[in-house]
């Protein structure tokens, strides 16, 4: 029994410590001496922040890749208007689907998890011709779109759960005060489930700063690349050049990731287990 | 002027619903039914809609690349699959047994990998596991004394699962966990009043009580997996050697996006996607059906 217990936390570190493990190696390869292997400890990998040039020594290899600070700015827009867009639709389509009874109501829910359960990856070719044929292709404004289309059907569905945990009670207390539908949607009920908003939002956030996929097939001139491309593509250039600048970019990269899935994590996992219910 | 009570229904619902559904529409329906109708065209660079029937589908049945594109499929698909089940399990089995913060910490450090971008966690696993010398497992056998082993080249396939499986398995070891915890303590207590071992506990008592759970995310795991193709493109990207991890999205993607553009054969690529979705629907019929989701879908009952 005593041996039995010693065996399962030893095992419970082990699975607890695996996860963490490759983004701590990262940590120490940013911050090596050598450029490819782990050794000592410098801030010079970080150098690019200064100026957001990378490779500033290296004039050849510096026209190859655009500034590190317009790629932030990138990234950031594509999160922020998917995060924005996300919570607002779902906002208004959960509320509604959980609070009425309408002709293709189980379609559109049907619809939702369906399409939930299917990456969009299989819809790149048309998407594709559908952003080319608008104009759209090549801009941060197609790809937020697509994007915000692809994450719509969860954030439905896991702010539904939220709306259908609020008793009718609270809602009809505020209609018999006099509150219209509107005005309790809007004083009453959104403030309740602000949880589930700042879940949607903080999910959402997160899935537009990391997009690769779309960015990669949509864009193709470098001043609309966002972070995920500039590191795909120095590590499949540079990786064997100089991988500590890739992991010190990674690192920047990774900070609003780390600092939402630290602070925000019970919230993510209200959205996981959302999607999965549902 | 007052609307009455219907008509003011009908507006608010259709406002608050038209967003979300033009989206998912516009976005999400339209272009699946874009895909199968390029499916049936010579479609490519210059943008031309040439119709060809099932041409392309003939195209594909008689091609050589098929076997290894299904083969590689479903490889891939099982493996990963039993990765994150296994996994899955292994984490809900030991995090709800230790102390309960400890359990919590390790299901909640399993979401790690996922929330990471997908381009980190690729380079991640591509330096750990590099078949160069200054990959990271390889730079400590070296300093060991021994030769660099080639990872990605001798292993590619448990490589990718370990790869995918990381990111899968937060899932099902969610799913399994609160399963787990449903289940009432006195079969437990029970069974261990009875003299049974904690391995006979987990396989007479826990198992079989959150079978329908390992059913569920099974199922819905296929799905998800059969299309899913982000990081064997960021690491392997369809090798090492000739179509050794290429599945059948990879290929539809390889036939249209690859190679710096120049590929571009949007017709035949939608073909294989096509196949996808209809085996893609097919599944979602077939879950809804056996999983009984409709109850998810209960009316309101009140308005």
């Amino acid at each position: 029994m005593r041996a039995g217990k010693i065996l399962l936390y030893a095992a419970a570190v082990v699975l607890a410590a695996l996860p963490v493990v490759p983004v701590i190696l990262l940590f120490f390869l940013a911050f090596s001496e050598h450029p490819i292997y782990v050794e000592g400890f410098t801030l010079k990998n970080f150098e690019f922040l200064k100026t957001g040039v990378l490779f500033s020594d290296h004039p050849l290899y510096s026209r190859l890749y655009p500034n590190v600070y317009t790629v932030m700015v990138n990234t950031f827009l594509l999160a922020l208007g998917n995060m924005l867009l996300v919570v607002l639709v779902s906002s208004m389509a959960a509320y509604v689907i959980s609070r009425y009874s309408f002709k293709g109501r189980s379609a559109l829910l049907g619809a939702f998890l369906v399409i939930h359960g299917v990456p969009a990856s299989v819809l790149l070719i048309a998407l594709y011709y559908m952003l080319k044929a608008t104009g759209l292709l090549n801009t941060l404004l197609g790809v937020v779109l697509v994007k915000m289309s692809v994450d719509l059907p969860l954030g439905v569905w896991v702010l539904k759960g939220f709306y259908d945990g609020i008793p009718w009670d609270t809602e009809i207390a505020a209609l018999v005060d006099g509150a219209s539908r509107v005005g309790a949607f809007f004083r009453i009920m959104l403030p309740l489930v602000s949880p589930g908003l700042f879940a949607v939002g903080l999910f959402s956030f997160l899935s537009g700063w990391g997009e690769y996929i779309f960015v990669y097939t949509f864009i193709q001139s470098s001043t609309n690349w966002t972070f995920s491309l500039l590191i795909q593509s120095l590590f499949s250039e540079m990786g064997g050049i100089n991988l500590a600048l890739v992991a010190a970019l990674s690192i920047v990269y990774l900070i609003p990731v780390l600092a939402i899935f630290i602070t925000g994590e019970k919230y993510l996992l209200r959205v996981t287990i959302g999607g999965v219910k549902g | 002027m007052k609307l009455s009570r219907e008509a003011s229904k009908k507006v608010l619902v259709l406002v608050m619903l038209l967003p979300a559904a033009a989206t998912i529409t516009l976005f999400l329906a339209f272009p699946a039914a874009l895909t199968v109708l390029i499916s049936l065209t010579e479609l490519d660079y210059r943008f031309q809609w040439i119709w060809c029937g099932v041409g392309n589908y003939a195209k594909l049945f008689n091609s050589p690349v098929l076997q290894f594109i299904v083969k590689a499929t479903a490889i891939y698909v099982a493996g990963t699959l039993a990765f994150n089940t296994l996994m899955g399990l292994v984490i809900a089995l030991v995090s709800t047994r230790v102390h309960e913060g400890l359990g919590t910490f390790i299901r909640a450090i399993w979401l790690l990998p996922r929330v990471l971008p997908s381009v980190v966690w690729a380079l991640l696993m591509m330096w750990i596991f590099s078949p160069l010398e200054h990959g990271f497992l390889n730079s400590l056998i070296v300093k060991a004394g021994g030769k660099p082993i080639p990872w990605t080249f001798l292993y590619h396939w448990p490589f990718l699962f370990i790869v995918n499986g990381f990111i899968g398995s937060s899932l099902s070891g969610i799913v399994f966990s609160s399963a787990i915890k449903s289940i009432p303590q006195d079969y437990i207590i029970a069974a261990r009043v009875d003299g049974a071992s904690s391995f006979t506990i987990v396989r007479k008592i826990i198992l079989p009580m959150i079978k329908w759970h390992i059913a569920f995310f099974v199922a819905y795991n296929t799905l998800s997996l059969i299309a899913s193709f982000e990081y064997i493109l960021l690491t392997l990207n369809g090798g090492p050697g000739f179509y050794s991890t290429e599945v059948m999205i990879l290929h539809a993607y390889h036939l249209a996006f690859g190679q710096y553009m120049v590929a571009m054969d949007f017709g035949y690529a939608a073909t294989i996607v096509t196949i996808l979705l209809v085996i893609g629907l097919v599944l979602s019929i077939a879950y809804w059906r056996v999983f009984r989701l409709r109850r998810l879908m209960i009316e309101p009952k009140l308005e």
